[in-house]
């Protein structure tokens, strides 16, 4: 170190401490910088799940603060019963809510754009009551409540509608289900951010590897957190069948969103580096997609 | 308001004869008709919507004005008999044509389709200009996300022929300015029907010794069923609204079961039935006549479990309570226009591009008060074929673009798809080459819920859009209709 460094350094950690009032949420935030890239922790609940793959990232106050607002993004998007797994378990998202609000956060918001009827979608997928009971707001999307906003490194798309309560939240945290999807072969995390869309999303279809990468240079969840408990293996998004439902048990979490979706879809049995929205979304900067390169934790629990 | 529609003597008479069989449906219309022998009109007087309707907007209406008027003229009595004979006899002869003139269908029609949105929206609008006040922001906010989980429609539908519904409406509104329930006196079937039974009556008007002729029971009677001696009252026409009881100042009126000398007799001659049934027959025979050209009727596509056509129409009163309450679901049914004739206007056809067939709803079966929409359980709708989808080549976006979209298939609600997809290798029009996702419909799979039109992407007309090819319609006997 030459003494330029020296001084350049010795500046940036004093200007660092003398705004720790401000930086304190960033400095926590690199102090809780977890010891594993990806928590995979599999056993018969749920909830037990959530709980130990979110202690192994470094627990919950890594990611929510006391007043915090929060939003937990599960996939809610169809008319059908946990059983089919076309929406996130809603043992799962209960399990995060609670958690967050045990951390001391000052509300969490649960919702989606559904593609079915809005109130058939929070009823029959048990999501709403689940949530509800443990603390969360559960509201309908508003389309008043859409903002549009520049997607300044979009490729394909240079602006889009956002939910406001989605963009202005403190902590995002996207907890999307594992299914089959014909379009981009799985939907994942990535892709379960199109619940936070306006505007007609069937535009969005045609060259959709790039579009839903564009989506997500503008909204960065803290934290995402892959449903596998029951996992869609053919005729998704939406299913019906449960003969096509195939019950894992499992759970994924990371910070890293590009490696959460990489380590579903080995999951699944598809190679990452074919899905073209992964390439796309490692190209870009987003994430890692050689789960081969991170630190994964698996755990699984007893009985 | 279900309850009422269900309780119209008028459409279960109508009905019954229409389709010559029983119809469970309409069971309490039938007891209403008969309590009308003993007790005269009192569905007229106490009961009916739109008469307290009329009666209230006759109230505002002359609030300034409470001077003696003279009673109006009687003689357009007569028209309500022969709008009640033309409907019978079309019925007899099993063409149903109540739906234009019944009150209750026109009031429930009207609010559904009408006053209900009409509300909805002026309140919504309130609340959206609250939001940009910074401190009522949040209570607005708050009251927002409150109306539209528990009550408010999730999104503003919209309908065909809100207008027309409206302005129909409003005239039978304004006719109050003629005179207090114009439409009772001299136009409503449903009035003449109950007018007809009602000559029969056992509770009467009576009038003792005590009357000083002051006049005001004439002058105050809603529908001018007093005669000139204030003694006198039609039989048909009094609607036992006890108005004149209240209004007498020496308590010389009241109602018993008792006869009273002389009472009136329903006003129509000889020559006017004539007039009506042939005017009806004609009608009748018209409307067979009527042109439906083949690429019209091919996009009359029916909600899940209608009659077959022809017991449809007859059965169908055009209440809209099918078309209300679709819009807070899938949003497929909308009133006919022409495209099932003049026969078959207003009748609820589902337009798939607007909105699509719920695959786990079976509302509109459960709210037809007639038995026109079959109640069917959830398994057996989910199976009922409303249709058939097809893709147009020529403007779906894999098709004609060559790049990958299936919107629709995502959105097929058939759990082992009705839309399915060969990857081939296609050449673009900008002579680049891809494997791309080409769909298809399996047509032994597809329901006809139409959400794949519906979610389309392609502006205007869709890529993929529907006909009743394949329908399947549902018969009286498949099912006991309660
Ligand atoms: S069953 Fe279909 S057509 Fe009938 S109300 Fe429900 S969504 Fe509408
Ligand atoms: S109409 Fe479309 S979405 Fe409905 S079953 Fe047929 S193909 Fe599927």
């Amino acid at each position: 170190m030459n003494r330029r460094e020296f001084l350049v350094k010795s500046a940036a950690c004093l200007a660092a401490g003398a705004c720790a009032g401000p930086w304190a949420r960033l400095a926590s935030l690199a102090k809780a910088q977890p010891a594993v890239d990806l928590a995979v922790v599999q056993g018969p609940s749920p909830r037990a799940n959530v709980r130990k793959a979110i202690s192994l990232l470094g627990g919950i106050s890594a990611f929510v603060r006391r007043g915090d607002v929060v939003v937990v993004k599960p996939n809610m998007a169809w008319d059908r019963l946990p059983e089919h797994a076309a929406n996130t378990d809603p043992e799962v998202v209960a399990e995060i809510v609670r958690l967050c609000l045990e951390a001391g956060a000052r509300k969490v918001k649960v919702f989606d754009r559904t593609c079915n009827e809005a109130r058939r979608c929070y009823l029959r997928s048990g999501i709403q009551k689940a949530a509800e009971k443990e603390g969360a707001e559960v509201p309908f999307v508003l389309e008043q409540r859409f903002v549009k906003m520049s997607i300044p490194e979009g490729e394909e798309l240079k602006s889009w509608l956002f939910y406001r309560d989605a963009v202005e939240a403190d902590v995002l945290i996207n907890v999307p289900v594992l299914k089959s999807h014909s379009v981009s072969g799985l939907t994942i995390g990535l892709k379960n951010l199109m619940g936070i869309l306006g505007g007609d999303r069937g535009q969005l279809h045609h060259r959709f590897d790039k579009k839903i990468v564009d989506i997500n240079t503008v909204v960065r969840p803290q934290l995402t957190l892959l449903d596998a408990t029951r996992v869609l293996l053919r005729n998704g998004p939406q299913g019906g069948n449960l003969r096509d439902v195939q019950q894992m048990d499992t759970v994924v979490a990371g910070v890293d969103r590009v490696a959460v979706d990489a380590y579903g879809a080995v999951l699944f049995g598809r190679d990452p580096a074919q899905l073209g929205f992964l390439v796309e979304a490692q190209r870009r900067g987003l994430g890692v997609l050689d789960v081969k390169r991170l630190r994964v934790e698996k755990v699984s629990l007893a009985a | 308001m279900d309850l009422f529609l269900r309780g119209s003597p008028l459409v279960a008479v109508a009905t019954i004869l229409a389709t010559r069989s029983w119809v469970t449906h309409v069971f309490l219309g039938l007891v209403v008709l008969a309590l009308t022998v003993p007790l005269g009109r009192v569905f007229c007087g106490w009961v009916c919507p739109l008469g307290s309707t009329l009666d209230v907007v006759h109230k505002i209406s002359l609030r300034k004005r409470k001077e003696l008027k003279k009673p109006s003229p009687t003689r357009w009595r007569w028209v309500k008999f022969a709008i009640l004979v033309g409907i019978l006899v079309g019925a007899a002869l099993g063409t149903q044509m109540l739906w234009p003139f019944d009150p209750i269908v026109i009031l429930t029609r009207t609010a559904d389709v009408a006053l209900y949105p009409l509300f909805t929206i002026a309140v919504s609008s309130l609340l959206a200009v609250m939001v940009r006040v910074p401190f009522l922001e949040g209570a607005a906010y708050r009251a927002y996300s409150f109306l539209h989980a528990a009550w408010f429609p999730l999104q503003q539908p919209s309908f065909r022929l809100v207008e027309l519904f409206f302005v129909l409406f409003v005239v039978i509104l304004a006719l109050e300015k003629a005179s207090s329930r114009f439409w009772c006196r001299n136009l409503c079937p449903l009035g003449a029907l109950l007018g007809f039974f009602s000559q029969f009556r056992l509770l009467h008007r009576q009038v003792d010794e005590s009357c000083t002729a002051c006049g005001l029971c004439r002058a105050r009677c809603r529908m001018n069923a007093v005669e000139d001696d204030y003694v006198t009252t039609s039989a048909v026409e009094c609607i036992a609204c006890g108005e004149c009881v209240s209004v007498c100042a020496p308590r010389a009126t009241h109602y018993a079961f008792r006869k009273p000398a002389r009472s009136g007799t329903v006003d129509l001659d000889r020559r006017r039935f004539m007039g009506a049934t042939v005017a009806s027959l004609a009608t009748v025979g018209l409307l067979g006549i009527g042109f439906a050209d083949r690429g019209r009727r091919g996009s009359v596509i029916r909600p899940p479990g209608a009659l077959p056509e022809a017991d449809f129409l007859d059965r169908c009163v055009r209440c809209q309570e099918c078309v209300k309450v679709c819009s807070s679901t899938g949003g497929c049914l909308q009133p006919s226009l022409w495209e099932s004739g003049l026969i078959g206007l207003w009748t609820p056809v589902a337009k798939p591009r607007e909105g699509y067939c719920e695959y786990n709803c079976n509302l509109c079966g459960q709210v037809c008060p007639t038995g026109a929409i079959q109640r069917l359980p959830l398994e057996v709708k989910q199976r009922t074929k409303m249709g058939l989808a097809f893709f147009d080549k020529s403007r779906c976006i894999p098709w004609y673009r060559g790049e990958d979209c299936l919107v629709c298939e995502e959105h097929c609600p058939v759990p082992d798809k009705a839309i399915r997809f060969d990857q081939r290798m296609v050449r673009r029009p900008d002579g680049s080459e891809g494997l791309v996702k080409l769909p298809y419909v399996v047509e032994e799979l597809c329901i006809g819920c139409g959400i794949c039109a519906t979610k389309c992407p392609v502006v205007g007309q869709g890529g993929i859009f529907l006909t009743n090819a394949n329908e399947q319609r549902w018969i009286d006997s498949q099912f006991s209709s309660q």
